[in-house]
C-alpha cells in the first residue's frame, strides 16, 4: 500500500472518530454526570445545525454562526432543564420518556418552520491533496474541534470550581448539598453545558450532512452506544469508545457500505457490553 | 403495581383457576360484543378496527415485557416490523403453492421469537439493565431501519419477494386459510377483524394467566429487586430472556397480522416514531394492566386525530406533549399512581416501639420446629482458599484462607474497611474473586453465579435490608420459599409458618417497605431461612436495632446455628459477646486473629486495630 493511500485511510479514520467524539461528548456529560438519558440529544444536534444554517442565511460569518449556535442550544438546554428535567432526576425511565416526547415535538416544530427539504451549507474551506488523494480541509477543522471539545471538557471538569462542585454532586448529592453546593443549580449548568456541546457538534456537522429535521435520529443511536461503551469516565470514556467504534465503523464502511458500517458499530458495541458490562473505563468488576 | 400483585397477595391455586374462568368469560363476552358490532357496521369500519386490534396485540407484548418484568424495551415495534416482513416473504413465496398464509403467520411469530432471543441473550447475559436495555433495543431498531431502507433494487430479494427499500414491500397476500380437503379461502374483512380480535383477547388472557402463575410473580419480583431475586436462587437472566422472548413472539405475530391487513410494510416501522408510539399506548393505558393496552391504543389514536390537525402533520407534537404530561403528572399511569399514594402512609419506623412484635415473641423461636422443612440435605462446609478481591489498586480482601464449621455460628469482626462485607459478597457470589477459590464441600463455587450458590444452600442477608418493599411481607416470604420448593402450595404453607415464627403475622399483608426497621431485617432473615440454607451469611443483622430487637435477633441466630453454618458480620460487641461463638478478626483485608471473645478481648493487638495505638497509621485508612 502506498504512503498516500495509507495517509488517506488514516485521515478518513480520524474523521470518523472525530465525528463520533463530537456527537457523544455532550451526551457523556449529561449521562455520566447526572445519569440523564437525554433522548432529545440528537435533536439538540439538529437544533445546532439549523441555528447555523439560519445564521449563514442571514449573512453571518459561518464561524461566528457556529459559535452562536452552540450558545443558543446551551441556553435552550438550560430552559429544558428548568422546565422539565429537574423534576425527573433519579427517575431514569421517566427522564428518557420525557426527553423522547421533547424530541418528537422538536422535530415536528422545526419541520413546520423549515419544511422537510434537505438544506445545505457550503463547506467553508477548500481541499488539499496528498499524493493522488484529495481531502477536505474541513475535516481537519472537525478533528481540531473534537480535540478542543475534549480538552475544554477536561479543563472545565477538572480545573474549575464548577467542575469540582459538579463532580461532588455526582458522587454524593446529599453530602455536596450539606457542604453548601447548590446541586440544583449545578445540575442546570451541567445540562446546559452538555446541550451546548451538542449544539456545537450540530453546527460543525451542518456543512457535511444534509440539514433536515430528522437528522438527530442518525446520531442518537451512535452517540448513545459510544457513551455506554465508553463507561463512566466522562472524558476517557467517550474518547476511547470513539476510537474503537470509529475504527470499526470506518473499516466496515470502506469494505462494504455505510449501512453495514453503522450495523457493525452497533454489533461491536453490544458484544463489548456483553463482556464488559461497565464499559471500557468501568472499574467495578461486578460479577 | 396492579391487579397482578393484588392477585398474588394471597397466592391460592383455587382462586387462580377461578379468575381464569372469569377472564375467559370476560374475553368471550367481549368477543361476542365485537362479533355483533362487526356485523352491524360497514365492512370498511371493521377493517379500520382491525388495525386497532393488531396494535393492541403489539401493545400487549410491551405490557408483558415492561409492565410485568420491568424490561423497558423500545424494540417491540421493530420486532413487529420483522414479523411483518417475515410474513411478507413467506406469504409471497409460498401462498401460490400452499393456498394459505397461516404458516406465514407462524413463521412471523417464530422470527420475532428468534430476534428477541438473540437480542435478549446479549443484553441479559451481558448484565445489561434498565435504560441500557432501552438504548440497545432502540439502536437495534434504528440499524434495522437504515438497513431495510438501503435495500432498494433487485439485488435485495428473497425468492419472489423484494425488500423494496424505502418504498417497502407491496402486494403482500391477505390472510388465507385452507382446511384439509377444502378450497383455500381468503378471509373477508369482517372475518379477519374477528380473527384479530379473538387473537388479541386470547393473548390478553394468557398474559393474565402468566401474571398469576409463579413465573409472573417472579417477573414482578425481579422488577422490584433483581439482586434479592438472584440471591434467593432464581436465575434472573434466564427468566428475563424467557420473558423477552415471549414478548418477541407476540410482537412478531402482531406484525404478521399488520402486514396481512395493509398488504404492505415499509421501513419506517423500524424508526423512532412507532417505537415511541408503543410506549405511549402502554403508558397511557397503564403499563401493568392488560386492558390498558386496548384502551391506550384507542385513547392515543383519538387524541392524535382530534388535535393533530386535518393532515395529521402535528401528530408528533401531540404525542410528544402527551408523553411529557403523563411522565410529569401521572408517572407510570393511573393505577401505579394510586398505589404509590398508599405507601405514603406514615412509616411504621416511628411507631416501632408500639409495634405488634414485642420481646414476648421470643418464645416463638424456641418452638421453631419448622425452621427447616427437610433433613435430606447434609450440613455443608464453606471455605475460602487464598481468596483475594481487588478494586482497582485496593485489595479489599487479601489472600484469606479459612474454613467455617458446618454447624454453629461464627462471627467475623474487624474495623470499617477490613473487608468483612466483601468477604461475604465473595461467598454469596455477588462479587467475583480476583484470585483464590471458594468451595462448598467438594464443589468449587468460584465461578458460580449467586443463584446457583443459593440453590446449593448459601443464603445471605445483606447489610442494608434487601427486600421487596412494595410487595407484602407474605409475598416476600412466599418468593423465598418458592425458590426452594418450586411448589405453590408448600411455599404458601411454609411462608405462613415463617410469618408466625418472625412474629409478623399481623403485618403479613402490609407492603414490606412500611415495616419497622427491625422487622425488615427479620423479614430478610426469614427470607434467607425460607430458602432452607445450609450456610447462612448475615451482614450486620442488628444494625439500627433497639436493645430488645437485638436480644431477639441473638436468640434467632443461635437457633439458626443449630441447623446450619451461620456466619455473622457484626460491629455490636455486646451482641457478639452474647452469641459466645468462635470469632475471626479481619484487618485490612487479611485474617488477623481467631479465638473466643474472652481470648480476643485480652489481645492488645485487637484493641490497637480498633482504637489506634501502634497500628494507628494503618487503621486510619
Amino acid at each position: 500500500m502506498s504512503a498516500d493511500r495509507l495517509f488517506n485511510l488514516g485521515f478518513d479514520l480520524a474523521t470518523t472518530i472525530s465525528i463520533l467524539a463530537l456527537v457523544s461528548i455532550g451526551l457523556a456529560i449529561t449521562f455520566g454526570m447526572r445519569g440523564i438519558i437525554n433522548l432529545a440529544h440528537g435533536e439538540f444536534i439538529m437544533l445546532g445545525a439549523f441555528a447555523t444554517l439560519t445564521g449563514v442565511r442571514q449573512g453571518l460569518n459561518i464561524w461566528l454562526a457556529m459559535a452562536l449556535s452552540a450558545a443558543i442550544v446551551g441556553v435552550f438546554g438550560i430552559v429544558v432543564e428548568r422546565l422539565l428535567i429537574r423534576w425527573l432526576y433519579a427517575r431514569l425511565v421517566d427522564t428518557m420518556l420525557a426527553t423522547w416526547g421533547l424530541s418528537l415535538v422538536m422535530v415536528q416544530v422545526v419541520e413546520n418552520v423549515y419544511g422537510s427539504v434537505t438544506e445545505g451549507i457550503a463547506v467553508p474551506v477548500g481541499d488539499f491533496s496528498v499524493g493522488a488523494y484529495s481531502m477536505s480541509s474541513y475535516n481537519l477543522v472537525l478533528m481540531a474541534s473534537a480535540v478542543g471539545g475534549v480538552v475544554v471538557t477536561y479543563v472545565v471538569m477538572r480545573r474549575t470550581r464548577y467542575g469540582l462542585h459538579a463532580r461532588a454532586s455526582v458522587q454524593s448529592p446529599t453530602m455536596a448539598e450539606s457542604l453548601g453546593v447548590n446541586t440544583s443549580r449545578i445540575n442546570m449548568w451541567t445540562f446546559g453545558f452538555g446541550a451546548a456541546l451538542a449544539g456545537a457538534a450540530g453546527a460543525l456537522l451542518a456543512p457535511l450532512v444534509g440539514v433536515i429535521p430528522t437528522m438527530g435520529q442518525t446520531f442518537v443511536a451512535r452517540s448513545f452506544m459510544t457513551v455506554i461503551v465508553g463507561g463512566p469516565a466522562f472524558v476517557a470514556g467517550p474518547v476511547s469508545a470513539s476510537g474503537l467504534l470509529g475504527f470499526v465503523e470506518n473499516v466496515s464502511t470502506n469494505q462494504f457500505t455505510p449501512v453495514i458500517g453503522q450495523a457493525m458499530l452497533l454489533i461491536a458495541a453490544i458484544v463489548i457490553l456483553r463482556f464488559m458490562p461497565q464499559g471500557l473505563t468501568g472499574r467495578r468488576s461486578l460479577r | 403495581m396492579n391487579a397482578l400483585t393484588a392477585r398474588s397477595r394471597s397466592p391460592r391455586a383455587d382462586a387462580a383457576s377461578g379468575s381464569l374462568r372469569l377472564d375467559a368469560v370476560g374475553a368471550a363476552a367481549a368477543f361476542a360484543l365485537f362479533a355483533v358490532l362487526a356485523n352491524l357496521v360497514e365492512e370498511f369500519t371493521a377493517f379500520e378496527w382491525t388495525l386497532w386490534a393488531t396494535q393492541a396485540i403489539l401493545a400487549l407484548s410491551l405490557t408483558l415485557v415492561w409492565g410485568q418484568g420491568g424490561i423497558f424495551s423500545l424494540g417491540q415495534a421493530a420486532i413487529y416490523g420483522v414479523g411483518g416482513y417475515t410474513y411478507g416473504f413467506w406469504a409471497i413465496n409460498l401462498a401460490d403453492n400452499t393456498g394459505e398464509t397461516l404458516t406465514a403467520v407462524v413463521a412471523a411469530a417464530a422470527a420475532g421469537t428468534v430476534v428477541a432471543a438473540l437480542l435478549g441473550y446479549f443484553m441479559f447475559y451481558g448484565n445489561v439493565t434498565d435504560v441500557y436495555v432501552a438504548i440497545i433495543t432502540l439502536a437495534t431498531s434504528l440499524v434495522l431501519f437504515a438497513f431495510v431502507n438501503s435495500t432498494s433494487g433487485t439485488a435485495y430479494r428473497i425468492g419472489d419477494a423484494p425488500f423494496g427499500g424505502y418504498n417497502g414491500m407491496t402486494r403482500i397476500p391477505r390472510l388465507t386459510v385452507r382446511l384439509p380437503g377444502a378450497e383455500s379461502h381468503e378471509l373477508t374483512r369482517t372475518q379477519f377483524f374477528l380473527a384479530c380480535i379473538a387473537a388479541a383477547l386470547v393473548i390478553a388472557v394468557i398474559i393474565r394467566v402468566i401474571a398469576r402463575r409463579p413465573f409472573g410473580r417472579i417477573s414482578v419480583a425481579l422488577q422490584h429487586n433483581e439482586l434479592r431475586t438472584e440471591l434467593l436462587g432464581y436465575d434472573v437472566r434466564r427468566h428475563k430472556l424467557l420473558l423477552f422472548t415471549i414478548g418477541g413472539a407476540i410482537a412478531g405475530f402482531a406484525g404478521a397480522l399488520f402486514a396481512a391487513w395493509g398488504r404492505f410494510i415499509s421501513p419506517p416501522v423500524f424508526s423512532l416514531a412507532p417505537a415511541a408510539l408503543v410506549v405511549i399506548w402502554v403508558l397511557v393505558g397503564g403499563r401493568t394492566s392488560v386492558a390498558g393496552a386496548f384502551v391506550g391504543v384507542l385513547v392515543v389514536k383519538g387524541f392524535s386525530s382530534w388535535f393533530g390537525g386535518a393532515s395529521g402533520d402535528n401528530e408528533p407534537i401531540v404525542l410528544g406533549l402527551l408523553l411529557i404530561v403523563i411522565v410529569l403528572a401521572l408517572p407510570g399511569g393511573i393505577v401505579p399512581s394510586l398505589q404509590r399514594a398508599r405507601s405514603w402512609l406514615p412509616s411504621r419506623r416511628r411507631t416501632a416501639s408500639e409495634s405488634t412484635s414485642s420481646p414476648d415473641e421470643l418464645r416463638h423461636i424456641g418452638a421453631a420446629a419448622t425452621l427447616h422443612d427437610d433433613d435430606d440435605q447434609p450440613e455443608r462446609r464453606i471455605a475460602v482458599q487464598g481468596v483475594t478481591k481487588r478494586f482497582g489498586g485496593l485489595a479489599a480482601v487479601d489472600d484469606v484462607t479459612m474454613a467455617f464449621q458446618p454447624l454453629g455460628v461464627s462471627c467475623l469482626i474487624g474495623p470499617n474497611g477490613a473487608g468483612k462485607s466483601t468477604l461475604l459478597a465473595l461467598l454469596s457470589g455477588q462479587l467475583r474473586t480476583t484470585a483464590g477459590s471458594v468451595t462448598l464441600d467438594d464443589h468449587d463455587l468460584t465461578k458460580w453465579h449467586p443463584y446457583r450458590r443459593a440453590r446449593s444452600g448459601v443464603g445471605i442477608k445483606l447489610q442494608v435490608a434487601s427486600i421487596y418493599k412494595s410487595l407484602t411481607a407474605h409475598e416476600n416470604l412466599w418468593l423465598a420459599c418458592y425458590a426452594k420448593s418450586h411448589n405453590v402450595e408448600s411455599a404458601q404453607v411454609r411462608s405462613s409458618e415463617l410469618l408466625d415464627w418472625l412474629g409478623l403475622s399481623d403485618d403479613a399483608e402490609r407492603p414490606a417497605g412500611t415495616l419497622s426497621h427491625g422487622q425488615q431485617q427479620w423479614l430478610e432473615i426469614g427470607m434467607v431461612v425460607g430458602g432452607n440454607p445450609r450456610v447462612v451469611l448475615l451482614d450486620e443483622p442488628t444494625a439500627g436495632m433497639t436493645r430488645d430487637e437485638t436480644e431477639r435477633t441473638a436468640a434467632l441466630v443461635t437457633e439458626l446455628g443449630k441447623r446450619a453454618s451461620v456466619i455473622v458480620v457484626e460491629h455490636d460487641m455486646e451482641f457478639v459477646r452474647r452469641l459466645d461463638v468462635p470469632i475471626s478478626v479481619l484487618h485490612m483485608g487479611s485474617l488477623f486473629a481467631q479465638g473466643t471473645f474472652e481470648e480476643l478481648s485480652n489481645d492488645e493487638r485487637i484493641i490497637d486495630i480498633y482504637l489506634g495505638g501502634r497500628h494507628a497509621d494503618a487503621a486510619s485508612e
